[in-house]
């Protein structure tokens, strides 16, 4: 039975209702005369506490809240691709129609065109029997993703009857209905899912396989495996959002879910601008057709940018269940944490470290805790994967604040933001010294395999000399470059060249925004035979200023700019100009 | 409008800090206003923060110095805080709750709007990309204000911020277009000398026609501060979007701004966050910055360049820090500069215009903009390293190649960064003197500008 | 004026003995001259278009102040005088309200008002204010709302009553007056438009 109440009590984003005693925790409620969309938090006798999705400016006391009887649930199916949604998953499209330009209060719609029609191929057939997620067809959801129509989770299953052929129809049609147990159950293209529940599944993976992002820094020195988790955090101005985009943009998975939560509504233009010009490096399709947009930017109300997080990732693990793989870029989860906040503080829970809640850790632990790769339930076998990235904005830059320190304990990946580097103009202002990959030896079996063998010596090799230069830094500190020996110097400069022709990536350059892990390498592997040549080159009697000097220094600064992704040939006859040049100082000839 | 008007509450409970609360309301709404009489016949405004149980908790703007628990009483309008807009709003000067200061009579409305404003649907809007030349080189050239930005000032006490956004507002204007431009200013508790240098510096260029001011200065009440920039950013949306005209909005001194926030908060008892702001802060801001923006469709503009005074210099205190997570950027002034006499004295390494890239370019701009700003930025950043080496180790210790970044960092404060405060430069000149800085590097330097650009404009050796 | 004479003869001489010298000096002196003046031009040329310039940004500032602030007087008489206008309006009307006859749609209206009043204070057990003219009419009416009771003080309004409940704690205007005054911006609204201004 429906819960009827009336609101007591009104402040901010909380309200208080009483006549509330049928009231179920987490059950969504319809609140007040225009119908606000709010979920039940805490109960107290019959007084309800609910947290209100929408604007409450104008709510007055007195008025009804009514129960749905249903919690916070996400609608899966087709048509969620290449939508934009709010924390509560109403397209914000539809919504611009009754309320135009700005976001109106009390507008229900459907997340997806109930009416639009798909063409259905069946894959199973009357008198076959089927389990809670098995595949029993699929649609073209878009250009780049085929749909597999899925018997929902929390569905008992059985053998198939009434099976419609191949054919154009919407969600709404019932497409098979399955008996168990003399129990009729219907099957359509679509199902509800809650939203805090995470969607069951098989088994998990160990992740082994790398994430490509196309960023050098990110795939070449801190790597992310599918599946995986990751976080950045930083301070402001420091390329935060701009990494992300990068992210979402280049990584090579099937879907891509960017949850904008509580941050500037013109990122979410902008990624609504660009993303349909922008095509996929591997399918040459638009990547707005692998993404999925949820918008509840800073100034929306602030209890659904809590439930932002859900409804993205229970989206990420529906696309998950039909064998892809998913990136979740959630931005930023400090703001996701400051609406824990405050909700808390209405709520008048006892706070935890600088008034967050004592279960702030917990929420950060299960969030993260959706990340993996598995073996999706029901037949046929499908292997899928999300990969969730978070971003943290530490409040001053300071990393030792709750969200970071906390996440930091969740996280496998810490790629560390520095607004040094950013003042500096070094982007993406990932600081080299503080950034940790915990994938690193899983999956340097399938660089090996793929790209080189050598790529993780390589790797340490490069990292090595960034390293050595971090301390050598202190000793120019204080006595200046001209002190160091000639062996030290070329530590300094063969750092200076990691830094600006590998480390730094322009995103807003065409060639260099997406950098393919064969021209990773090949860039790798340049720069560290350039290290180890000088260093030969010195002992040979080279003078430092000849090799600084070498016009192959220059280009090598710049083949990231200037070299193509098919142009790989042209990298390897670099090779052959370093040589050739080293040996024309030296007059020696070297050998490899 | 309601013709029904509120029922007046006499019963107050309570009375502490710029809350007042009332026990018997039976019928008020959440943020509804609320008009409070004193006992002498006075009316200020309020809103309501908190209702329930038969109790309202009141915020009154102007201040609850003279209220009494006996005699005051208390109206719920029915209806939410409105601004009454309408074209005349132009030309006129308003106090911080947008009430005629100018001895002319209230404007008559075309419409009366909720200064809270509805947050834009992302989906509705449309990405800033127009350049807007403010004749400042190093805003131009470095830091690029574009249509719908929201760019902050970063300054410090006794800093030239006012007279930077002065010049701003006078110089601003969108090359190639004949569209309307208006500004708004909203003096946040600000010194009445600084208001009124900026009113003086808007009627000297004759642009007082197309201003809005509001003026909440630093002896009116401290609370009126939480709705001044509100009201300011509804006439502005008003303009912009009802009107097509391209608006300027000027907020200074957002600090007094979060300190009147804090006051409350602390009134109400609220569990503090960082520095006793409460833990709201950065959702309360963006619900004003987040009103600069453009939108499918519709012509104008809001552009927002609020000024922030840090205390005590300090980034990382939690008013510059939350509203550089919001803005797009940050225009940061440096104390070093500013005593150097410099002006502006804009640290442009820790200053950023997120929306640059797009603003700029062939068909805004020019081609090489991007590469030469970018180059110059890499340059800069490599004097002040080596400036700082210099100090420890001396001239002696350096390289040819430092000593010559060294002189190409003088070389851009000196001609690129100063400017006078009438100098009006053209885009075209302010990237000509960008690539006379560049052209004092030796070529093999030039690691971020592509061949063809270099060839063009490049005029070293 | 021999002496005169000899002089112009050395001097003379000296002339012709250092001809050449001068000569070329004066002649080196000349190019130099040129050259300076000839590199002189453009700078003064354009130190010439500057100072034009410099002028016509000055005059254009001038301008567009006076045409600025002259604009805005204008602008703001015209505010002003509307203003008047619309003052003018309001006492004329208010004179008409309060010289109406008390005819049975003003005894109506107060019925309205009653109504509409004990129903936002949610009690009928309230003290009523009216003024003195108004008195009759409302003791008339309050027989149907029980624990209605009329003040004896009168208020000076133009119509219409005030209602308080009884402890005093509550208390709704609905006094012609205020109702104008809540009115008053549409009311100034519709009579600027019947002037022709405004939106």
């Amino acid at each position: 039975m429906a819960a009827k109440g009336r609101i007591v009590w009104v402040s901010g984003p909380a309200v208080r209702a009483d006549g509330m005693s049928d009231a179920k925790m987490y059950e969504t409620v319809v609140v007040g005369n225009s119908k606000l969309v709010g979920e039940v938090i805490r109960l107290t006798g019959d007084v309800a506490f609910i947290q209100v999705y929408e604007s409450t400016s104008g709510l007055k006391p007195g008025e009804p809240v009514i129960g749905t009887g249903n919690p916070l649930s996400v609608l899966l199916g087709p048509g969620i691709i290449g939508q934009i949604y709010d924390g509560i998953q109403r397209p914000l499209k539809e919504l611009s129609k009754v309320s135009g330009s700005f976001i109106g209060k009390g507008i229900t719609t459907t997340p997806v065109d109930m009416t639009k029609k798909y063409h259905f191929v069946p894959t199973v057939s009357n008198g076959d029997q089927v389990e809670a997620g098995s595949v029993i067809g699929t649609v073209k959801e878009t250009d780049l993703i085929e749909n597999s129509i899925m018997v929902p989770p929390d569905h008992p299953g059985g053998k198939i009857s009434n099976m419609v052929s191949e054919g154009d129809y919407n969600l709404e049609t019932v497409l098979a209905t399955t008996e168990k147990n003399g129990q009729t159950n219907s099957l359509k293209m679509y199902h509800r899912w809650p939203v805090r529940k995470p969607r069951p599944y098989k088994n998990r993976y160990d992740p082994t396989i790398p994430l490509i992002t196309g960023q050098r820094v990110i795939d070449t020195f801190f790597p992310i495996a599918k599946g995986g988790t990751g976080s950045i955090p930083g301070a402001f101005g420091t390329g935060k959002t701009v990494t992300l985009h990068q992210i979402a943009k280049w990584a090579d998975s099937q879907v891509v879910v960017y949850i904008g939560c509580g941050e500037r509504g013109n990122e979410m233009t902008e990624v609504l601008v660009e993303f349909p010009h922008l095509k996929d490096p591997r399918s040459g399709k638009p990547l707005m057709d692998r993404t999925v947009l949820v918008a509840n930017t800073s100034n929306m109300p602030v209890a659904a940018r809590e439930a932002s997080i859900y409804t993205g990732v229970t989206i990420a693990e529906y696309y998950r269940d039909m064998g892809k793989d998913v990136v979740l870029v959630a931005d930023s989860t400090s703001r996701w944490a400051e609406s824990l906040r405050e909700m808390s503080g209405r709520l008048e829970e006892m706070p935890a470290e600088e008034g967050y809640p004592s279960y702030l850790a917990s929420r950060l632990a299960e969030f993260y805790e959706r990340a993996g790769r598995v073996r999706a339930i029901g037949s046929p076998d499908r292997d899928g994967s999300v990969t969730l990235v978070g971003a943290v904005s530490p409040s001053g830059g300071d990393f030792t604040e709750p969200v970071t320190t906390h996440t930091m304990r969740f996280i496998k990946t810490f790629w560390a933001l520095d607004a040094k580097l950013a003042y500096s103009r070094h982007y993406p202002s990932i600081n080299w010294m503080n950034s940790y990959s915990g994938y690193l030896g899983d999956i340097a079996k399938w660089w090996g395999e793929n790209i080189s063998q050598d790529w993780l010596s390589l790797r340490s090799e490069a990292y090595g000399v960034l390293q050595r230069e971090d301390t050598l830094k202190e000793i120019v500190r204080l006595l200046g470059p001209e002190a160091l020996p000639d062996e030290e110097k070329l530590i300094l400069e063969v750092a200076r060249m990691l830094k600006i022709g590998l480390l730094q990536q322009n995103s807003f350059d065409d060639v260099d925004t997406y950098c393919s892990p064969e021209k990773q390498y090949k860039l790798l592997k340049l720069l560290v035979e350039f290290y180890r040549r000088g260093q030969q080159a010195l002992k040979e009697g080279a003078l430092l200023s000849d090799i600084r000097a070498m016009p192959i220094v220059t280009t090598l600064l710049k083949a990231r700019m200037d070299i193509k992704d098919n142009e790989m040939p042209k990298l390897d006859s670099l090779d052959i100009t370093m040589k050739e040049q080293f040996k024309a100082i030296t007059g020696v000839k070297i050998t490899n | 409008m309601t013709s029904q008007g509120g029922v007046q509450y006499s019963k107050i409970a309570e009375i502490k800090g710029p809350l007042v609360v009332v026990d018997d309301v039976e019928n008020a709404a959440f943020d509804e206003l609320v008009e409070i009489e004193t006992k002498e016949g006075e009316r200020r405004l309020g809103k309501v923060l908190e209702v329930g149980n038969g109790k309202a908790i009141v915020q009154v703007f102007e201040g609850t110095s003279g209220l009494s628990i006996s005699g005051t009483s208390a109206k719920f309008v029915g209806k939410l805080m409105e601004m009454p807009v309408s074209k005349e709003v132009l030309g006129r000067v308003f106090d911080g709750l947008g009430r005629p200061k100018d001895g002319l009579p209230d404007p008559i409305a075309d419409k009366f709007i909720d200064i809270n404003g509805e947050p834009m649907n992302p989906e509705q809007r449309e990405y800033p990309k127009d350049f807007i030349q403010t004749g400042v080189s190093v805003i131009d050239g470095m830091i690029t204000l574009v249509r719908g930005q929201k760019l902050p000032i970063f300054s410090g006490s006794g800093m030239s911020h006012n007279i930077l956004a002065a010049q701003i507002a006078r110089q601003a204007n969108v090359v190639g277009t004949k569209d309307d431009f208006a500004v708004v200013f909203a003096a946040i508790g600000v010194q009445y000398s600084e208001a009124e240098y900026f009113r003086r510096s808007l009627e000297e260029s004759g642009a007082l026609k197309r201003s809005v001011l509001f003026l909440n200065t630093a002896d009116d009440p401290a609370i009126e501060r939480i709705i001044t920039p509100r009201v300011a950013l509804t006439v502005a949306e008003y303009l912009a979007f009802d009107l097509g005209m391209h608006v300027l909005v000027i907020l200074t001194d957002m600090t007094n701004y979060a300190e009147a926030l804090r006051e409350i908060s602390a009134a109400r008892e609220e569990v503090p966050g960082r520095k006793g702001y409460p833990g709201y802060l950065y959702t309360d801001l963006s619900t004003i910055y987040e009103r600069a923006g453009k939108l499918n469709g519709r012509k104008g503009s809001v552009t927002q360049v609020p000024i922030l005074s840090m205390p005590s210099d300090d980034i990382t205190h939690p008013i510059p820090d939350l509203t550089g997570y919001i803005t797009e950027g940050q225009v940061v002034l440096g104390r070093d500069l500013f005593r150097q006499g410099v002006y502006p004295p804009i640290n442009i390494l820790m200053s950023l215009s997120r929306l640059m890239k797009d603003g700029i370019g062939e068909g805004s701009t020019r081609a090489d903009h991007s590469e030469v700003s970018n180059q110059v930025y890499d340059a800069y950043s490599r004097s002040q390293e080596v400036r700082a080496l210099a100090g420890i180790v001396g001239k002696a210790g350096l390289t040819d190649i430092d000593l010559k970044y060294m002189e190409v960092g003088d070389m851009f404060e000196k001609e690129f960064l100063t400017q006078v405060t009438d100098e009006n430069r053209t885009i075209e000149e302010t990237l000509n003197l960008l690539w006379k800085i560049v052209s004092k590097l030796p070529k093999n330097e030039i690691t971020k500008i592509k061949d063809k650009y270099i060839d063009q404009y490049y005029q070293g050796k | 004026m021999v002496s005169n004479f000899a002089l112009e003869e050395t001097i003379d001489k000296i002339l012709h003995n250092n001809e050449k010298s001068v000569l070329s000096n004066i002649q080196s002196g000349f190019i130099e001259s040129q050259k300076t003046l000839d590199n002189a031009i453009p700078k003064l040329e354009q130190e010439f278009d500057k100072i034009i310039s410099d002028g016509k940004k000055e005059a254009d500032k001038i301008e567009k102040q006076i045409i600025g602030s002259s604009d805005l007087e204008a602008r703001n008489k015209q505010l002003l005088a509307l203003e008047i206008a619309i003052d003018k309006v309001f006492t004329k009307a208010i004179d008409q309200i309060s010289n109406m006859t008390k005819s049975d749609d003003y005894s109506n209206l107060i019925k309205s008002l009653l109504e509409e009043s004990t129903q936002i204070l949610g009690t009928t057990n309230v003290i009523v204010n009216t003024n003195s003219k108004d008195k009759t009419i409302v003791q008339n009416l309050l027989s149907k709302y029980p624990g209605a009771e009329l003040s004896s003080d009168t208020i000076d309004c133009l119509g219409g009553i005030t209602v308080k409940s009884k402890d005093s704690t509550m208390k709704f205007d609905n006094t012609l007056d205020a109702r104008i005054q809540r009115m008053k911006p549409l009311i100034r609204k519709e009579i600027a438009s019947q002037f022709g201004v405004g939106n």
